[in-house]
């Protein structure tokens, strides 16, 4: 008798996979069909995952502390968890008492010194050192004369940047509330919620899942240390050398190096774009070249030391692959999706290593099995 | 007698004593890079502040081998095969240590032009340092991934 080419088990499984794919279909479908009640549905899940993502990204960065506290014999966990809180509320709040009206002086001097400036060379003396020569300028400045792009831009823009923040303002207040409780609770409890959580995994899978579940925890951790630590550092460093080399708005510019960080190889290219233009422009300081060569520096010590130092190796990933996770990220989720690339490679990372182990693992016990026999 | 390849561990002891001279190396351009950051040297008179911090220096280092001293059997008693922590720890402060001696040059002298080559001069000192450092007493291998 001849053997078929395609054997039962295999036959068995593309059905099996065949009647996944028609279920998924049919479920969107469903879903198409019932869109306002998903989006009901959606924008309630929306609320919840929002301050319990923050909560488990805090406690990702908390933890260690309480534990390190703990290991140190400072404890029950009512007393480290009530010190670590403390300790961190208080650098948040002194952090926004000591910068915030530093940052908003300069950007009041800004406007009264500069700005007027800026607009002055805009009208008269752009279009004689217009790069491109002055035909083009003129070509330019009359087509947005008879358009009125900029007008009808910013009569769009502002409109809907006032309600996409009013819009927004609601749920990041409820979080902004709602999170310290959480987090306050989740550390609480960490052990145990992370048991039950476990428990909800078939027996079958529970070690396998604890073994991801702390894999993940770990790696996602350390990224979020390490890139707190990053921005704070860069920040800090790029705060120093534009006050040494006599850039103006000096914390303006190293704030904006420490908070565009959180973009891996993108964050401080967007960060030296503002003091290169405003150096082109002022009349005083230093010129655009000094700034950019800073920049450039500041590019090659946060790619080839602080990065590899304080990410690790362990979780250093290609820049490709970061590369291509901000771009689909950031057309997926926005600047959301921007900002949690980089963690979101790194946990795929963890999951294809989690499951490459898994099967050598299985295929290296069979291997003894047969040998075994 | 052959001489073994396999590079000599060094004791918490040892490394907790480099770690802290270090910073005590760099106590006053620490502090000075912060404060020139905020302008304290407006409000305070320089010399002064330098002189405080340099005594201030001197009682913490003090102190620091005293107790470095008496907590030395247990802490020799302490080891790891690397000590990366410690060492990522000598990094960042060399950084800002490195921007301190500038700032301090800035005060000293105050003669911009030369600050460019001041800072590559420092910082070919102090990358030598740690490499010279990481290799011998934080068992640090440049070329192997970790």
């Amino acid at each position: 008798m001849r053997k078929p080419s395609v054997s039962d088990e295999t036959l068995n499984r593309i059905l099996k996979y065949l009647g996944i794919l028609l279920l998924g279909f049919g479920v969107i479908l469903l879903a198409i069909q019932f869109s306002d009640f998903w989006s009901w549905i959606l924008n309630a899940i929306k609320a919840v995952i929002i301050p319990l993502s923050l909560a488990y990204i805090g406690a990702l960065i908390l933890y260690p502390l309480i534990k390190y506290l703990e290991k140190k014999g400072i404890g029950p966990r009512g007393f480290s968890l009530g010190l670590v809180f403390i300790l961190a509320v208080g650098l948040i709040f002194s952090a926004f008492y000591f910068f915030t009206p530093l940052i908003i002086e300069e950007i009041k001097n800004f406007f009264a010194d500069d700005f007027p400036v800026i607009v002055d060379y805009i009208n008269n003396d752009l279009r004689e050192e217009f790069i491109l020569g002055t035909d083009i300028y003129d070509r330019i400045y009359n087509y947005i004369s008879e358009t009125n792009v900029i007008a009808d831009t910013v009569d769009q823009f502002v409109p809907n940047l006032i309600k996409a923040v009013s819009s927004a303002l609601l749920p990041i207040l409820t979080s902004v509330a709602i999170l310290p409780i959480l987090l306050i609770f989740y550390l609480n409890d960490y052990e145990v919620i992370n048991e039950r959580l476990r428990a909800i995994v078939p027996k079958k899978h529970e070690k396998n899942a604890a073994e991801l579940g702390s894999r993940l925890n770990k790696t996602v951790g350390a990224y979020l240390r390490g890139q707190l630590l990053l921005m704070i550092v860069l920040g800090a460093v790029a705060t120093i050398v534009y006050k040494i080399i006599g850039l103006k708005y000096y914390f303006l510019f190293g704030f904006l190096v420490g908070v565009t960080n959180i973009i891996p190889y993108f964050g401080l290219i967007i960060a030296a774009v503002p003091p290169i233009i405003y150096t082109f422009i002022a009349t005083s300081g230093p010129g655009p070249l000094l700034v950019l060569l800073v920049n450039v520096v500041l590019q090659f010590f946060e790619g080839n030391i602080f990065q590899p130092l304080i990410m690790s190796h362990q979780l250093s990933i290609h820049p490709i692959v970061i590369i291509i996770s901000i771009l689909f990220f950031g057309s997926l989720f926005g600047p959301l999706g921007v900002i949690f690339a980089s963690p979101i490679a790194a946990s795929i990372r963890v999951i294809y290593q989690f499951f490459r182990d898994l099967r050598k693992e299985i295929e290296q016990n069979k291997l003894n099995e047969a040998k075994g026999s | 007698m052959i001489k073994s390849n396999r590079p000599r561990i060094y004791s918490k002891y040892e490394i907790n004593y480099i770690v802290f001279l270090y910073t005590m190396v760099l106590f006053v351009p620490l502090i000075l890079v912060f404060t020139y950051v905020f302008n304290i040297e407006y409000t305070f008179d320089l010399n002064i502040l330098l002189l405080a911090l340099l005594a201030i220096d001197v009682f913490i280092t003090l102190i620091g081998v005293i107790f470095l001293r008496i907590k030395r059997d247990t802490l020799k008693r302490n080891v790891k095969i690397n000590y990366q922590n410690e060492f990522y720890y000598l990094v960042i402060i060399s950084v800002f240590g490195l921007l301190g001696f500038i700032v301090l040059y800035q005060y000293f002298f105050g003669i911009t032009e030369y600050i460019p080559s001041i800072f590559v001069l420092l910082l070919v000192i102090f990358v030598y340092t740690l490499i010279k450092l990481g290799q011998k007493y934080f068992n640090l291998r440049y070329q192997r991934k970790i």
